[in-house]
């Protein structure tokens, strides 16, 4: 048992880390959009403008097998679209490959 | 003088008398001990065995309460020489449920939950049981005597005081949050009629406007709220699907970020919400509704008609 005010807990630890070696900060949306029929859409918006999105979205279409393209918005930026519900297969390929931290992704919709 | 204190029932007066123990010699004094006094509870564990998988739902939520305790519960726990460890290995099997759906009942549709309560108060039957016991084996030892008390029935006897003074702890969990499904019918082929949708805003104490912008940025689509205060939706949505969206809004929005208590109003304050609890009486803000970006769905050449 340790008395609370003598702990070297650092609180702007992850502060500090964070803007050091992280080029994604802030939170990364993955939505859904119905389309007509049971046809979806998935969008991905708040990816760092350092990435490379058309890179990205190359290997995604090829890994989900889905059509893909980059949006640009005046507001949000440049944003991933990608065809039909891609919501998992994006939130675990982000991670995997490293671009995303899971506690970033925020998944809307249903 | 000391046996006035001991023969003392306040809160207070125990209070003080636990910030003016030394805390390192009650400490070590506890672990000698903890073996000896809580050894009829070990081994009453041992010979449960869905005790343990049981306790995991307790765990959490007494911790939750000792919280609210009026003093440092964290310390107490510290040194509490009972369980935890243990069950915090368990594989929390039910994890993501649990995450999610936070004492929410669409009562129909959980089934994990229902045999979640059939079980539960029998195990609680068991702690109370056990604590009895314990009670009985420490606290009256050193009543009447003139020996110094050990930390451990200073605290058994905290505990026991503390469960006397609000039984709901003592049943280890909260009150389920209850509410009724959302009634979810399709109206033709391309829109989602929602029909209880006041009804549900009533239950969480929430105006039907802030739902009802949540429900719509969360789906991504649009809609509104007709005459028969039933909520018609754009698209195609399952009785499922909006009530994982409810379940993420009341996690959100309605239970308390502290104590999860769902006992709490939402205020808007220097265009921030806020969630202040009734129970614990914390304040956080918690995040706007944004509905984000919205890709272009409808036919293109009817929108340029439009706008131009």
């Amino acid at each position: 048992m340790s008395i609370q005010n003598l702990n070297t807990f650092d609180p702007f630890a992850d502060a500090i880390k964070s803007s050091e070696d992280d080029v994604q900060d802030g939170l990364v949306h993955v939505r859904i959009q119905q389309r007509n029929g049971r046809k979806t859409l998935t969008t991905v918006q708040g990816l760092s403008s350092e990435y490379d999105l058309k890179k990205i979205v190359r290997a995604c279409k090829k890994e989900f097998a889905c059509n893909g393209t980059v949006v640009e918005h005046p507001e949000y930026g440049e944003v991933l679209q990608l065809q039909g519900d891609q919501r998992e297969n994006i939130c675990q390929w982000l991670t995997k490959s490293g671009l995303v931290k899971p506690e970033q992704l925020k998944v809307h919709g249903f | 003088m000391d046996e006035d204190m001991v023969f003392d029932p306040s809160l207070k007066k125990k209070k003080k008398k636990k910030t003016g123990f030394d805390i390192d010699a009650a400490l070590a004094g506890d672990q000698g001990e903890s073996t000896s006094v809580e050894a009829p509870a070990a081994s009453g564990d041992v010979d449960l065995p869905e005790d343990d998988n049981l306790d995991l739902d307790n765990f959490g939520k007494k911790k939750k309460k000792k919280k609210k305790g009026v003093f440092n519960m964290e310390e107490l726990e510290n040194t509490m020489p009972e369980t935890p460890p243990a069950e915090e290995q368990e594989p929390q099997e039910d994890d993501v449920i649990d995450d999610l759906d936070l004492e929410i009942d669409f009562s129909k549709t959980k089934k994990k939950k229902k045999k979640k309560n059939i079980e539960e108060p029998m195990i609680e039957d068991d702690i109370k049981g056990e604590d009895q016991e314990n009670i009985e084996d420490t606290t009256g030892d050193w009543i009447g005597t003139d020996r110094d008390y050990t930390y451990d029935e200073l605290l058994e006897r905290v505990f026991d005081i503390m469960r006397e003074k609000n039984p709901s702890m003592v049943s280890g969990k909260k009150q389920k949050f209850i509410m009724r499904p959302p009634q979810v019918v399709r109206i033709g082929t391309k829109k989602t009629s929602f029909a209880n949708f006041t009804e549900i805003c009533k239950t969480l104490h929430r105006q039907p406007k802030h739902l009802l912008d949540f429900l719509l940025a969360e789906l991504g689509t649009s809609g509104s709220v007709d005459g028969n205060s039933q909520l018609i939706i754009k698209g195609r949505f399952q009785q499922k699907q909006i009530e994982n969206v409810l379940r993420r809004y009341i996690k959100e929005y309605v239970t308390c970020h502290t104590c999860r208590s769902p006992d709490t109003i939402l205020q808007k304050d220097t265009r921030l919400f806020f969630l202040q609890c009734e129970t614990c009486g914390s304040r956080c803000s918690v995040a706007s509704i944004k509905s984000g970006f919205q890709a272009v769905t409808g036919k293109r050449a009817a929108i340029r008609a439009k706008t131009a």
